[in-house]
């Protein structure tokens, strides 16, 4: 331990060099891994606010809720078997913000349930983002698919799908908007349960029916995975470089006497104060960012993402150094000695 | 009485599909307070010599005796807990770690040897081993700002520090002017004897042989004379 700090402190521009790249890894990861995470709460966070439970579409959607339409009879068996499910819609629209403008949504419409308040005819309730558009409760609004007006009778907290707002509408004016009479998916809070002619699928498994978000979050993940793994590499290879750089000194501390686990302690030490040091800088440079990130970036890292990625690149160090510190056990004192000076 | 004590050793290396034997059957004993000097051609076998003593590399045939135990048969742990406890080593260079000061170089030897003592009394013991071999004045000092014989006296403090029964030293003068050569070889033999320890030099400069007790010639792997 003592050893291994001293020599820290006696080429601190080495472990520096090493420090400084772990960090800016490790920074890197953690804004693509907030990116991923923001992508994913400004896509979906209707869907990942549902409770755990199971979603059905018809056994020949594709596995697309948009294709699927729900047969009323098995709609109606799911609902009475199924305590609190609720069968829903969604579908795209066109809300005219005023004469100029107009913002993508997505409409949704449900049955009664416990989880959604129900919306009256003539109604709409609005994710709370649209808020910035100016808009306000008691607002005339309508959509580009009809001319009927409705009336803004409030807002809900996270409810965005497709990378659009929410609006919550009637079942009625639902029908009306989209002609359309069969609900898409039923959800219920009722583990898998196999019902013939539907297909069921959990929380994740639906969310990955999803186009968008597969293609999304595959391709974040990937980048992250791939810096957790790079970071891996870089730790075996910078030990590598500073183990061949002191086998010598490791040959004759093992003539001296020296355990192997000492050397191998050693090398864990330094690998556990320049990961630490360096996470800890760049989780909360990371926090900075998501401080002064644009609004318009969806950018969320929460403490549970930031310790959990921590923690991995500290087993991938680990591993990192252990894998480099092989070569220590193969040292030869005699040919160290024979070698010249450490 | 403490000894170590080569008997029969043979050592051979295979040498492309040739078989070469380096040391022929050598009987060698250390005894305490006495300085043995190695000696011989470049090829003799006594560099060989030293480090098979000094379990740093196997024999082919023979037996090591040391504190009535055959060290051939002892496993590598026992071996290293041998190493760092009994033995202390002196090499051509003085191999100090690079990122500790003088003091710091003699307290991991301590950890090495895993002395047990207080941290006060490492510290006195510390004291007493730079102050014979001179160097109290550069406790604090790093390796690099240390000259050449400087170097040498805490290579030869660390060998020293934890009380070790052998002490092996390969041409610790090698490095060294004459002067130097004189100064670090005289303390050798004024530790060797103080402390009571069996210490087997190998050298091939003739007049550091006035610090030792008994000279052994070497000659194509076989001891050809004992003085």
């Amino acid at each position: 331990m003592i050893l291994a700090w001293k020599e820290i402190k006696n080429n601190k521009a080495k472990f520096s060099i090493v420090g400084s790249i772990i960090l800016l890894i490790s920074l890197l990861t953690f804004i693509i891994s907030g990116l991923a995470n923001g992508l994913s709460q400004d896509n979906m966070s209707l869907i990942k606010n549902f409770p755990d439970g199971t979603f059905y579409m018809a056994e020949d959607s594709n596995n697309s809720y948009a294709q699927s339409r729900i047969d009323e009879k098995k709609q109606m068996q799911l609902l009475e078997n199924g305590g609190d499910s609720f069968a829903f819609s969604l579908q795209m629209g066109n809300l005219k913000i005023d004469s100029n403008k107009q913002k993508n949504v997505s409409l949704m419409t449900y049955t009664d349930n416990k989880y959604y308040q129900n919306i009256d005819n003539g109604e709409i309730v609005l994710d709370h983002s649209l808020k910035k558009e100016g808009i306000k409760a008691g607002d005339q609004l309508s959509f580009r698919q009809s001319e009927n007006s409705f009336e803004v009778a409030g807002f809900v907290d996270d409810a965005r799908f497709n990378h659009s707002p929410v609006v919550l509408i009637n079942q009625k004016d639902f029908n009306n908007l989209f002609r359309t009479q069969a609900f898409q998916i039923v959800f219920s809070p009722i583990s898998n349960k196999d019902i013939d002619g539907l297909n069921a699928y959990s929380n994740s498994e639906f969310l990955n029916t999803i186009p968008s978000y597969q293609a999304e979050q595959m391709t974040l993940n990937m980048i992250v995975w791939f810096l957790i793994i790079i970071s891996g590499m870089l730790f075996a290879i910078f030990f590598y470089m500073m183990n061949v750089q002191k086998l010598g000194m490791y040959g004759i501390l093992k003539a001296l006497g020296i355990r192997t686990n000492t050397l191998y302690t050693m090398i864990w030490t330094q690998m556990g104060i320049i990961t630490v040091s360096a996470l800890i800088s760049s989780a909360l440079l990371s926090q900075v960012f998501q401080s002064i990130a644009p609004t318009s970036m969806p950018y969320s890292l929460p403490l549970t993402s930031t310790i959990q990625l921590s923690i991995l690149f500290i087993v991938v160090g680990f591993m990192g150094a252990t894998l480099s510190g092989i070569q220590i056990k193969r040292i030869d004192p005699l040919q160290a000695i024979q070698q010249g000076e450490a | 009485m403490s000894q170590l004590q080569l008997e029969q050793v043979r050592k051979s290396f295979m040498n492309g599909e040739v078989e070469e034997e380096v040391l022929k059957g050598v009987n060698l004993t250390l005894n305490k307070g006495e300085v043995t000097a190695l000696i011989g051609s470049s090829g003799s076998g006594k560099s060989t010599i030293l480090s098979i003593a000094a379990s740093l590399q196997p024999l082919s045939k023979g037996r090591i005796i040391f504190d009535h135990q055959n060290l051939v048969e002892l496993k590598p742990e026992q071996i290293r807990k041998i190493r760092a406890q009994q033995y202390g080593f002196v090499f051509q260079q003085s191999h100090l770690v690079p990122f500790l000061t003088v003091e710091e170089q003699l307290s991991l030897m301590l950890d090495i040897a895993e002395v047990k003592g207080s941290k006060y009394d490492k510290q006195n013991e510390i004291k007493n081993v730079l102050e014979k071999v001179e160097m109290t004045h550069r406790q604090s000092a790093y390796p690099a700002s240390l000259s050449g014989g400087e170097k040498q006296r805490i290579a030869v403090a660390r060998a020293i520090i934890h009380r070790p029964k052998v002490l092996f030293a390969d041409e610790p003068t090698a490095s060294l002017d004459s002067k130097k050569s004189n100064d670090i070889m005289q303390l050798i033999q004024e530790l060797t004897h103080s402390l009571e320890m069996m210490t087997l030099i190998v050298t091939h400069e003739e007049e550091m042989l006035e610090y030792t007790d008994r000279v052994v010639k070497m000659s194509d792997g076989e001891i050809i004379m004992v003085n």
